[in-house]
């Protein structure tokens, strides 16, 4: 479980924070939506909870332990993310893609990260892909490829940010079965703004709005609620 | 925020020049031992009082003298071959001992070193054309006309202050006067009357004297003021040489009757020695052109970090490298080597590598800026999240993305610096272009061997500039599509 508490975070030169305070629970779901229009605090808070910012004030836990206390291969391990531009390395090739971290950060052999990187790539369906390029294969291919990428690390959870921004209908309907079979093994958090997705994906869920929670719970609930004109 | 760096740039440009300042310390010409070889320069390029003979050694009437004088005073000479209008510059820097290279004594010169007793005598003579078109027989006809003269040398002055009205056209040397009065492009020029008639001999060129010498002068070995043993000991060699009939033997060695220089006719020097100077001279240049790339690229990349996005203690660099790399870009090189050489009192080796070392990091640092700039900010993130420290991240994913973008326009640096060795000549570094000038001082054939040295730079510059324009294609093209 991803635990938020008391979160609040400004921007340098901000007049407003960003995260008003915000407290919530992310239970640990195969995938667990947190849902909002654009300059909803979304992005911001996946940003706090990746560590590439440093909340104002307030703590995120997960799995009761708090994420400013574990080491960053710890933390790496935990938490996995993929970026809304995927942000693959294009001077290499999808396997050296997969096999860098593993090799130069974790230390194992090149041979055994290549069987592994391999094995990642068979298992979702992309083995085809190690020799390409990034600029060689297909958005919805790329989408696979980073989040192969993460998964390398075996973290507990993966955070994936606007994962359907680039894919065309059908695409994203093919990545919806796709990631369902795979979230059997890892818990997925998914951050979009794209609602009909998060409702083929996702059970549950968060709504943010403008820095705080707007409603919780079953995402086809949620849904009903934010489609309503506020009254 | 802008005043307050505006404030800390002009701090930083004010440390800047006083260390420079402080620098430049007056190189004092050190007690030299006697056991110490005494260093002799010239240029090299003034037959027959000193050149380069068919062995590719200096010869002369200048360099017999020398090694006459050494053998009186009991030293070893060591002859440092240098440009004419440095070489009073170079004995005040301690860069040699002394000149003996045919230097005429002059009121302005005495100012500033001091001249033993002269060595010999000469004047000034109008030379022109043998065709004559402008009908000239004295330089008092001259008026309104373009005569010719060596940069540097006391005619030109001697020109410009008594006969205003005459365009004087100062060139490098006699060989470029020569092709120009070749050419009719001026009415004629004015030089030594000894040195002019052997040269137009050795040329073969149609050129006669006209009218009487303009006027005598007297030359002299010039030492710097403090160094009086060496004057007192220079005089007392030259009075023995005199009274001995030494020099009156070197005088007939080199101008009397029957004396040719070389042999006979117009032998000058082979072309196996002539390859043998080329060659050499452009390994030289080559060396220095990769001894200092191999610097500059390797100083220009973390100079490069710095620029991009100083980040934690490496903010503090970013003035002071800012201030280096403006500087540099900002200043003619030309001026950086003669300060290296002379202001820094560097060897012209030293100074020639390092000088063009830090020039080529101060270009190469802005184009390794714009690399790492053009790598996405998404690229760190993306490693960050997969644990990667920072040294991982710039080694494997920020530079090896920067540098694909940077090698066309890096490799346009390598062109650009090759090409800027030819510089060094002027600090008398022994490389291509001097050798050149030394083989046409002898030869009287500037455009053939300016020709040969032009097509050296190509063949080494031309495969660059094709790789360069064939690996910015494949970029275009395929974008990263290679490891």
């Amino acid at each position: 479980m991803i635990e938020i508490r008391d979160l609040i975070y400004t921007y340098p030169n901000a007049d407003e924070p960003a995260l008003k305070q915000l407290s919530v629970q992310f239970p640990r779901e195969n995938v667990f939506a947190v849902l909002g229009q654009s300059g909803s605090g979304k992005t911001t808070l996946l940003n706090c909870i990746a560590r590439f910012l440093t909340p104002t004030s307030g703590s995120i836990h997960i799995d009761d332990r708090n994420i400013a206390d574990m080491t960053e291969l710890e933390f790496r391990h935990t938490l996995g993310v993929v970026f809304q531009r995927l942000n693959l390395f294009p001077h290499l090739s999808v396997l050296r893609n997969l096999t860098l971290a593993p090799e130069k950060v974790f230390g194992t052999t090149l041979s055994d990260a290549r069987k592994q990187a391999r094995e990642m790539l068979d298992r979702l369906g992309i083995g085809d892909l190690a020799d390409r390029y990034p600029a060689q294969i297909s958005g919805g291919q790329a989408q696979r490829v980073a989040i192969a990428r993460g998964l390398m690390l075996q973290p507990s959870y993966m955070l994936l940010d606007e994962p359907t921004s680039a894919l065309d209908a059908q695409t994203t309907q093919d990545f919806a079965a796709w990631l369902t079979e795979l979230s059997s093994e890892t818990s997925f958090i998914i951050v979009t703004h794209d609602l009909p997705f998060a409702e083929m994906v996702a059970s549950h869920g968060v709504y943010l709005s403008q820095g705080e929670i707007q409603a919780t719970g079953n995402v086809a609930d949620i849904l009903q609620q934010v489609q309503q004109p506020t009254s | 925020m802008n005043r307050f760096f505006l404030n800390s740039y002009l701090l930083w440009l004010v440390c800047c020049a006083g260390l420079l300042v402080a620098m430049i310390k007056p190189a004092h010409a050190q007690p030299t031992a006697d056991e110490k070889p005494l260093r002799v320069a010239l240029t090299g390029k003034f037959p027959p009082f000193n050149y380069y003979n068919e062995q590719g050694e200096l010869a002369g009437f200048d360099v017999d003298v020398a090694n006459a004088i050494g053998k009186r005073i009991g030293r070893d000479i060591e002859f440092v071959a240098t440009e004419w209008d440095g070489i009073l510059a170079g004995l005040l820097g301690g860069k040699f001992d002394t000149i003996i290279g045919s230097m005429a004594i002059t009121p302005v010169r005495a100012r500033q070193v001091n001249f033993s007793k002269p060595y010999y005598h000469s004047g000034a003579q109008l030379f022109v054309h043998r065709d004559n078109p402008a009908q000239v027989y004295s330089i008092n006809e001259c008026d309104g006309l373009k005569v010719a003269a060596v940069l540097g040398e006391t005619y030109q002055q001697y020109l410009d202050q008594n006969y205003p009205s005459i365009e004087v056209v100062t060139l490098k040397s006699s060989v470029e006067i020569f092709e120009l009065l070749q050419q009719q492009r001026v009415t004629g020029f004015v030089t030594d009357k000894l040195v002019g008639s052997w040269q137009i001999k050795q040329a073969d060129r149609p050129f006669v004297p006209v009218g009487g010498m303009l006027y005598s002068e007297d030359i002299g070995i010039p030492v710097r003021k403090d160094d009086t043993k060496l004057l007192e000991q220079i005089n007392t060699a030259l009075d023995q040489i005199k009274s001995d009939g030494t020099m009156k033997k070197i005088h007939q060695k080199y101008f009397g009757l029957s004396a040719t220089v070389s042999g006979s006719g117009k032998s000058t020097m082979s072309d196996a020695v002539i390859a043998k100077k080329l060659i050499k001279g452009f390994a030289v240049t080559i060396a220095i052109a990769v001894a200092s790339l191999a610097i500059g690229f390797v100083l220009a990349i973390p100079c490069g970090v710095i620029l991009n996005k100083p980040k934690g203690s490496m903010v503090i660099l970013y003035w002071p490298v800012r201030t280096i790399v403006d500087f540099l870009r900002g200043t003619p090189v030309l001026i950086q080597l003669l300060f290296a050489w002379m202001g820094l009192g560097l060897s012209p080796f030293t100074a020639a590598i390092g000088t063009l070392g830090i020039n080529a990091m101060a270009y190469m640092a802005e184009v390794i800026r714009s690399g790492l700039m053009s790598v996405d900010q998404g690229q760190v993130l993306a490693a960050k999240a997969l644990a990667m420290n920072r040294m991982q991240t710039f080694r494997h994913v920020v530079w090896p993305q920067a540098f694909r973008v940077a090698i066309p326009p890096l490799m346009n640096c390598v062109v650009a610096l090759t090409k800027d060795t030819a510089l060094v000549a002027v600090i008398s570094v022994s490389e291509v272009i001097r050798e050149a000038q030394a083989i046409i001082s002898v030869t009287f054939e500037p455009t053939k061997y300016y020709f040969i040295v032009a097509v050296m730079f190509f063949i080494v510059t031309f495969p660059l500039m094709k790789f360069a324009s064939m690996l910015e294609r494949r970029i275009a093209q395929r974008g990263f599509s290679r490891d």
